[in-house]
């Protein structure tokens, strides 16, 4: 392996930069310190040096210059959650804009390789966002993943795609398919620190791992790794070299042991580097090619390390060939033999870098000393006693409601390294040992996932075990005499369950609602909405609720645990009034930021927050969250359905001319003058001169002319268009009766009913005042209801039938009549009725088929609605009686559920559907559902007068199970109480028919 | 000529998040981050506080009534997860029933059409949605669409019980149908449908460009039609309708807003749709 230290090297001691930037003109590099922004000439780096001092006091954590020669003088940095444009004039930098979205820090930037104006950034915040400079206010896409990502990089081939890193995954986007990602992949099981694209290859990348090891992958081809470039310690960057088939790579050192070389690899050789770059005395952050001048042959590189030496490393084409790059102009034979020497002495060089990750305790990711200084101390009921590193120990007691336990924890020496410290539970409260076996597990499993990737467990050791036993206590505390929360009554302070993920899912609840407007009922809107003081003007809205995390915990003060700020609302003290982060507040404390920003522009932003929180903290002691009022509008007149015409509105076909009269006064009274005019068309659509004659060779029905059902249509049509489902249930009534879907019904009944006949003594009342039109119409024994649809014939006076005692006491005596009225016009309606005997009804109906059909055809034509749409005109006539139901006009409502064709189910399902016994048959035993037994043939039924099968009518008792022919029981109750059959069952008591 | 008819001060102690009317339009209730629930008799203009329901551990997000057939009832959900349905009986309200098998905050709650039974659906930010059926003596079945949006849920709407084809149907009875409507973070707007008891992907439609923040079905008035409204973080309004016959679902976009779109209401009528959002309007 060949060495050579770099040919420039200089140091900025000062400048405590976290990252460089080259521009692609090869002439600045930019180091962005804490308090200077310093611009580096590179072609003479050591005197050239532009210092501009900027004020704030976060870092920026990446940098970097626009990669399109047109815009080379703009670069963009990132601090915190902002994006800021500079553009920089030689000696001056001016600020372009400030792009603001991401809620957390910003990890990464990279400018589109193929549109000058793009720019990409990605966050913790688990949002990836796409900027458009010329649009600096909102970003122009925006890609959610579920956790942060720490680098995101564009193709550098082809256009419309990138690529971000989420711990160990590596999502591929596409911008033009929004926020699912083009592919999702596992690459490292440890976080990925770098991800590079190939200058040449559309499919190929790389990418460096906390594991240890770079990757190369073709996306096309996920599934396996092309190539894996190993060390021992993790890899922070890998990336390609612009010429060749190369990658330079930098492993992240730690104190103990530095080695803080770039190393070349050639990527069709990966067991060792070709060239190895050392010089630096920390951790090389970030390396990059600077562009070459044409007429070089030499690549330059410039990196920049945590020593903050900033060092140009020059390239030769002899390297190049190292990586695989055929140099044109120059086939030196003496240099090619040179490298195989190289590589000769390289490899008994290579040794070092073998073992390099070998040494366990030199692999220690982090040392002890390290991780207490790192430690949260403020981990929710667990107190910190002892941190003490040289003795590798420490201790801590947990409390949670009246239990607290003591734990101990030592750490052997190769700790981390597959070595588990030893914890050690003792509780001073008389902890059931079952219990503390349990925390036990609990701890054990968590140190065993750490102990597993060679990574600290400490913290996370602590506060699973901490939540662990706190839900311990929850569930004792839930044993009913201890319980101190009862469930209903005044109100308590809740107990809040420490949720296990609480805000980790934040980002991804979308922002409440704060205001509102909602219709309900009938025609009431409810608004509700902030208070003016919480109207936030030109900001746009956050989108998710994690959001309101990111303000709560940058604003609070500083001596509050930092760990409460992800546990937005489920640790938050219990009352309301002190709970940090809410969403009233997050409006107050938008609002007021700006009002000050724009007082005091140039008090740094740090200390306009802390200060405005101690002040909205005051504020909100003083004085509680001022609401608006909820409001209710009345908005009936937008909806064109009125509650006095719902309430007033006449519905009595019988005398349509006197109801139409009254409903036009009632329109008017509501200033519908359309109304007015369709109640004045109403009788005259309906004179009696326009009624369909019933025979069907008397001329086309009026229904069929083009006044009549097309015009009652187009008005239906008119009123469906302006929602005014008032009118149309109106019309429905008017203009439809169900008679024609219960005759329809009744034809299609036949059959069930003829065999239902055996159980139940079917009345098929008849109404005999009609018969100027359809003859008559049927009424079935269900409907309890008078029946007032008679609404062709409004001139004749109708004596109704009120009651169904009074239609079965009709009946009988009218059935002569009503037969021979069948014969004369054949009308279906009475088929139930006059057909007692079935051979009559079997012999009739094929005979009947054809004029029936045209009779129909005929009876549907003359309708002024077509029959086909009758479920429709029902579902019409349910909205509006559901409407009439929320006025509270019940009765209304009532009235017009009267003219819905199909009844509900519920009413049909005792009353229509045949209810069947199951009987034993007395002869063969067997169970049988039917009248006569399958088995044997007889009529399953035994009489218990007579001792026979029941072949017609039967009645039986519900308790004992005896009966017999109905004549035979009718006569043994009007005497007797006891049953039939000497059981000794009183069946008049037991059955109150 | 909209009036004013009532102006309640509900006397939350944070931002209100939710305000509904019952059946009848005479209870208003309202939810808000102090984590309560309270009703209010707002009948004939007046305003009093009949109960003020505390339960949720969290700030309550969405409210949906019951329909009176089945008692008065109150369903809520919010941030701690939970869904809880809460039922007055002879004058005092307390908990029905509590739902808490949702790994993320429920963002929304829809009562199914009574004609369904009593039937709730629950949208979640764990990407779920949850049915909950009353099976009649006082326990609930629930069933849940796993993965129904990546990411979350934020909206869950159901379709009138009757199909608009059925509106055609001239066997009989019309058939009723299971359908409901979400919306969620994967900018989608998905169609279910329940068959044999489970609940399969129907539809889905593409249109927004970022989270879609709330959908509404539109309630049938009888007209052939089905309407879906959506709105959504990128401040547009999407108005999705189908013809009945066919399974395609045009779209147009009825108007893009300044700020996110947050809420859709159709009216009764199903022909003037309230739309909110983040202006404050």
């Amino acid at each position: 392996m060949s060495q050579w230290g770099e040919s420039v090297t200089v140091e900025f001691g000062d400048l405590q930069a976290t990252c460089m930037g080259l521009d692609c003109l090869g002439k600045w590099a930019v180091l962005p310190g804490r308090r200077v922004l310093a611009l580096v000439d590179l072609d003479n780096p050591v005197e050239k040096v532009h210092r501009l001092t900027r004020q704030s006091k976060y870092d920026i954590s990446c940098v970097q210059w626009n990669p399109h020669a047109s815009h080379a003088h703009w670069f963009s940095s990132a601090s915190m959650h902002k994006l800021e444009l500079y553009s920089w004039d030689n000696a001056s930098s001016k600020q372009v804009c400030t792009m603001k979205a991401h809620t957390r820090n910003i990890s990464d930037i990279d400018w589109s390789p193929f549109d000058v104006n793009v720019i990409a950034s990605c966050s913790v915040d688990a949002y990836t966002l796409l900027w458009d400079v010329r649009e600096p206010k909102r970003p122009c896409a925006s890609f959610q993943s579920v956790c942060g990502a720490s680098q995101v990089k564009w193709n550098k081939v082809t256009n419309n795609m990138f690529a971000t890193s989420h711990e160990g995954d590596v999502r591929i986007w596409d911008p033009r398919k929004g926020n699912t990602p083009v592919l999702y992949h596992t690459a490292h099981l440890a976080k990925i620190h770098g991800l590079d694209w190939s200058p040449f290859k559309e499919n190929c990348f790389t990418t460096a791992s906390q594991d240890g090891s770079a990757k190369f992958w073709d996306h096309t081809n996920f599934r396996q790794y092309k190539g894996m470039l190993k060390s021992g310690l993790p890899v922070w960057r890998a990336k390609y070299t612009p010429f060749g088939d190369g990658l330079i790579s930098v492993v992240m050192s730690t104190l103990s042991r530095g080695d803080n070389s770039l190393f070349m690899w050639n990527n069709l050789s990966l067991n060792e580097p070709v060239h190895q770059f050392v010089g630096h005395m920390g951790t090389v952050v970030e390396y990059m090619w600077r562009k070459k001048k044409e007429d070089e042959k030499d690549y330059q590189l410039v990196s920049w390390s945590r020593d903050q030496n900033l060092k140009i490393w020059k390239v030769d084409s002899q390297l190049q060939r190292l990586c695989g790059h055929e140099v044109l102009d120059c086939v030196d034979e003496t240099l090619l033999e040179s490298t195989d020497s190289t590589r000769e002495v390289l490899q008994s060089m290579s040794a070092p870098e073998v073992t390099m990750g070998t040494s366990q305790s030199e692999r220690q990711t982090m040392t002890l000393m390290q991780e207490f200084s790192l430690v949260n101390k403020f981990i929710p009921n667990v107190t910190i006693n002892v941190l003490d590193s040289a003795n590798r120990y420490c201790s801590m007691s947990i409390n949670s409601g009246k239990h607290a336990i003591c734990v101990t924890v030592t750490f052997p020496e190769e700790y981390p390294n597959n070595a588990p410290p030893n914890f050690d539970l003792t509780s001073s409260t008389g902890l059931p040992p079952a219990l503390i076996k349990k925390l036990l597990r609990v701890m054990n499993e968590t140190i065993q996932k750490s102990v597993k990737k060679n990574l600290n467990c400490l913290e996370p050791c602590i506060r699973q075990v901490a939540s662990a036993f706190d839900s311990m206590n929850l569930e004792e505390r839930k044993t009913p005499d201890t319980d101190p929360f009862p469930v209903t009554g005044g109100f308590h302070a809740p107990f809040i369950h420490p949720l296990p993920f609480s805000g980790y899912q934040d980002n991804s609840i979308p922002f409440p609602r704060t205001c509102g407007a909602q219709f309900n009922s009938v025609g009431l809107l409810i608004c509700f909405r902030r208070s003016k003081e919480a109207i936030i003007g030109e900001e746009k809205t956050p989108k998710a609720l994690s959001e309101l995390a990111v303000i709560s915990s940058t604003n609070r003060v500083r001596s509050a645990t930092s760990s409460a700020s992800y546990a937005l609302y489920s640790r938050s003290p219990p009352t309301p009034k002190s709970e940090i982060g809410s969403v009233g507040q997050w409006y107050i404390q938008n609002k007021r930021q700006r009002t000050k920003s724009r007082t005091f522009k140039d008090i740094p932003e740090g200390k306009r927050s802390i200060g405005d929180k101690d002040r909205v903290v005051k504020d909100k002691k003083r004085k509680g969250m001022r609401l608006e009022p909820v409001l209710i509008y009345d908005t009936h007149y937008l909806l064109n359905i009125h509650r006095e015409l719902g309430e007033k509105y006449s519905l009595n076909l019988n005398n349509l001319t006197a109801m139409c009269e009254h409903n036009k006064i009632e329109a008017a009274s509501v200033g519908r003058r359309d109304l007015v005019r369709l109640w004045s068309l109403i009788p005259v659509i309906h004179n009696p001169s326009l009624h369909p004659d019933l025979n069907p060779d008397a001329g086309t029905p009026w229904a069929q002319r083009p006044l009549g059902r097309g015009m009652v249509e187009s008005l239906m049509n008119h009123y469906k268009s302006i929602g005014d489902i008032q009118t149309l249930a109106m019309l429905c009534c008017v203009f439809w009766d169900r008679n024609y879907f219960q005759s329809l019904s009744s034809l299609n009944s036949n059959a069930i009913k003829k065999s239902a006949s055996k159980v139940s003594l079917e009345f098929e009342p008849v109404n005999f005042n009609s018969d100027t039109m359809f003859g008559s119409s049927t009424d079935s024994g269900w409907n309890f209801l008078p029946m007032s649809d008679n609404a062709l014939s409004p001139s004749s006076q109708l004596t109704t039938i009120s009651s169904p005692m009074a239609t079965i006491a009709m009946a009988p005596n009218s059935s002569t009549p009503s037969r021979a009225m069948v014969k004369l016009k054949r009308s279906n309606s009475y088929n139930d009725l006059s057909f007692e005997d079935y051979k009559f009804a079997d012999e009739s109906q094929p005979k009947e088929t054809i004029e029936e059909q045209e009779r129909k055809q005929h009876e549907s034509n003359c309708r002024m609605l077509d029959p086909s749409k009758y479920v429709q005109f029902d579902h019409m006539l349910k909205v509006y009686a559901d409407i009439l139901a929320r006025w509270g006009l019940r009765n209304q409502a009532a009235h017009i559920k009267k003219h819905v064709t199909v009844r509900p189910q519920s009413h049909s399902g005792i009353a229509e559907d045949i209810i069947e016994f199951g009987v034993r048959c007395f002869k063969c035993e067997t169970e049988v559902r039917g009248v006569k037994c399958t088995n044997c043939g007889h009529p399953a039924f035994h009489c218990a007068i007579c001792h026979t099968g029941v072949k017609g009518s039967s009645n039986f008792c519900l308790n004992c199970g005896h009966g017999g022919h109905s004549s035979h029981m009718q006569e043994w109750f009007k005497h007797e109480t006891q049953c039939p059959s000497g059981c000794g069952c009183l069946c008049l008591k037991w059955n109150p028919f | 000529m909209v009036s004013v008819l009532n102006s309640i001060d509900t006397a939350h102690e944070d931002m209100i998040h939710d305000a509904q009317l019952d059946y009848y339009g005479t209870k208003l209730a309202t939810c808000s981050s102090d984590r309560s629930i309270k009703v209010f008799d707002v009948k004939g203009g007046q305003q009093r506080l009949i109960t003020d329901l505390r339960g949720h551990d969290g700030p309550v997000w969405q409210l949906a009534w019951g329909h009176p057939m089945f008692g008065n009832l109150i369903a809520s959900c919010g941030y701690d997860r939970k869904v809880i349905i809460w039922k007055e009986t002879n004058g005092t309200w307390g908990k029905l029933y509590e739902y808490s098998n949702h790994d993320s905050s429920v963002n929304s709650v829809c009562f199914a059409p009574h004609e369904l039974g009593l039937v709730l659906a629950c949208g979640s930010s764990d990407g779920s949605i949850s049915i909950l059926t009353s099976t009649g003596d006082g326990s609930w079945d629930a069933k849940k669409i796993k993965n129904a949006h990546t990411i979350g849920c934020n909206a869950v709407s159901w379709a009138p019980a009757l199909a608009p084809n059925a509106l055609f149907d001239q066997t009989g009875r019309p058939t009723l149908v299971k359908k409901l409507v979400s919306g969620g973070c994967d900018n989608l707007v998905k169609i279910w449908r329940e068959e044999d008891g489970e609940w399969i992907e129907d539809q889905k439609l593409e249109g927004h460009s970022d989270w879609v923040r709330d959908v509404a079905w539109a309630p049938s008035i009888g007209l052939p039609r089905s309407i879906i409204a959506s709105c959504s973080q990128d401040c547009r309004v999407i108005i999705w309708s189908n013809d009945g016959t066919s399974n395609t679902w045009n779209s147009a976009i009825l108007n893009k807003f300044k700020d996110v779109v947050w809420h859709l209401s159709w009216s009764i009528t199903g022909n003037i749709l309230a739309v909110s959002g983040g202006d404050n309007k």
